[in-house]
């Protein structure tokens, strides 16, 4: 535990939902602060407006400049937050690992290494800057706006790393790395010149999934239960949309969660967990489906097909039945449905996929998945006539 | 003038609002004179928005708590892996 007590209590954490958002959990040092909220409150405000917020310096730059202080000022708590953090935008947590240790060899570009050359220096010789290292900045082509920002950053480092040693806070994930001063390379900018893929630069997921992922990420298997429990439903009703049967759905059920489990360290963050999940789901579904013996495939061309049952419905016709009824009218006839069509139908209108991901998900084109969503649609309204025609309300599924 | 063939092709798009303009307008001008065509739109779009409402497939209350425990056990217990991701 640290030396001040952590507050849990939701309403109190409500007042740091800028910092949930960006981190994607609250992080243990602020919860501890919780014993005077308006300046946690203020703090949070800071952080965000002079990190997280897009400036003049890129987010990524100034993640970089955090990451390099800590280190200089050997502190593990912070670079151990930001590189989880930092998976969610893409950077892997070797690449922060690597800044951390030795921004020089990270695989940086030139005017990345320049800026945090600049951050290091401040940070272990701040007496001792000058007017020189401005320069040195300008001369890599920075423009003031951001060398004052990068300045800041530095600060807010500072202020962050000392409020970690003040309060004795405990790190929230087993750190992976683990800084001591003399491990810092204090050389200065050397030839090195290592162009690597750009950073990139997107806002932190807000994904409310991510602290569980991460806590399973780190080795707390039982964690995962409540990802089960969160979106079981939503996979089931893909995978029986998919399958067109209940008992098998139960079975591809447990593989997606099981292959969603093995694969989780490969899971970065570029979409929501959910998306990744719904996703392993529907490719679960589709590869049962193709390995059964009485596959009707899902590739073969769609003809046309001439709509026959021509009958105005009522405005309202779900009305006439109730909620549960109306469940089963629509389950028992997309199941109906020939595969082909009934998958197109559910990832388009059952689980909202855009056309390109439904395609996409289907091994598709675009103008085949079209024609068979349609095909879907219209074979589904052909069966739902018997109920919400005209005079035909009341017949029971 | 466009046919009701031409009408039906262009229904997925229509439904999805997803035409261009000029499309959109000889749609709605066939609409207008094509009784049978309305029809077919109306009671689709219904069908849609009964089908996207209709809370259906959500899995029953009693079947979720043995597949969560079995999930966890197949878990906790190193199962195979099944077949990949992709």
């Amino acid at each position: 535990m640290g030396f001040l007590s952590e507050n849990n209590d939701p309403d109190a954490l409500a007042s740091l939902s800028s910092l949930k958002k960006h981190y994607g959990f609250i992080p243990r040092i602020f919860r501890e602060q919780l014993a005077r909220p308006d300046l946690v409150a203020s703090e949070a405000k800071l952080i965000e407006g002079s990190l997280f917020n897009k400036g003049a310096l890129t987010r990524l730059q100034k993640e970089l400049i955090l990451l390099t202080v800590s280190a200089a000022n050997a502190n593990n708590y912070f670079p151990a937050v930001h590189a989880q953090t930092l998976q969610f935008v893409g950077v892997k947590l070797e690449q922060s690992v690597a800044v951390t240790t030795d921004h020089r060899a990270a695989g940086l570009t030139e005017t990345d290494v320049a800026l945090l050359d600049f951050a290091q220096r401040l940070t272990l010789q701040g007496n001792k800057f000058s007017a020189e290292d401005v320069e040195e900045l300008r001369a890599k082509g920075y423009s003031d706006e951001q060398i004052l920002e990068a300045v800041l950053m530095v600060g807010l480092t500072f202020l962050l790393n000392t409020v970690q040693f003040g309060l004795g806070t405990e790190p929230d994930f087993k750190p992976r790395l683990n800084i001591s001063q003399k491990e810092v390379n204090p050389e200065p900018a050397s030839e090195r010149r290592i162009l690597e893929r750009p950073l990139t630069d997107e806002s932190v997921s807000d994904d409310p999934d991510l602290e569980i992922v991460i806590r399973v990420k780190n080795g707390e298997t039982d964690a995962f239960e409540e990802l089960v429990r969160r979106h079981g439903r939503r996979v089931y009703r893909s995978l029986v949309g998919i399958l067109g049967n209940a008992e098998e759905a139960e079975d591809a059920l447990q593989d997606c969660f099981l292959k969603a489990f093995q694969h989780l360290p490969a899971f970065e963050g570029r979409a929501r967990f959910s998306t990744w999940l719904v996703r392993i789901a529907i490719n679960t579904g589709i590869q049962r489906l193709r390995g059964r013996k009485d596959f009707e495939s899902l590739d073969e061309e769609v003809d046309d097909f001439k709509p026959r049952r021509i009958q105005a419905w009522d405005e309202n016709p779900e009305e006439s039945y109730s909620r549960e009824e109306l469940k089963r009218i629509v389950e028992q006839e997309v199941m109906k449905l020939p595969a082909k069509y009934r998958v197109a139908l559910m990832l388009r209108d059952l689980e909202e996929l855009s056309t390109e991901q439904a395609a996409n998900a289907l091994g598709l084109t675009i103008p085949g998945l079209k024609a068979r969503v349609l095909r879907g649609r219209l074979m589904l309204r052909e069966s739902m006539v018997a109920y919400f025609a005209k005079g035909a309300a009341g017949v029971k599924a | 003038m466009i046919s009701c063939q031409d009408f039906i092709t262009e229904l997925g798009n229509l439904l999805d609002d997803d035409v261009a303009v000029e499309v959109r307008e000889s749609l709605q001008a066939h609409l207008e004179h094509c009784q049978s065509c309305q029809v077919l739109y109306d009671s689709t779009r219904k069908t849609l928005r009964i089908v996207t409402e209709s809370g259906s497939f959500e899995y029953p209350d009693p079947i979720a708590e043995p597949l969560v425990t079995k999930i966890m056990d197949r878990i906790k217990g190193g199962c195979e892996v099944p077949k990949s991701v992709e």
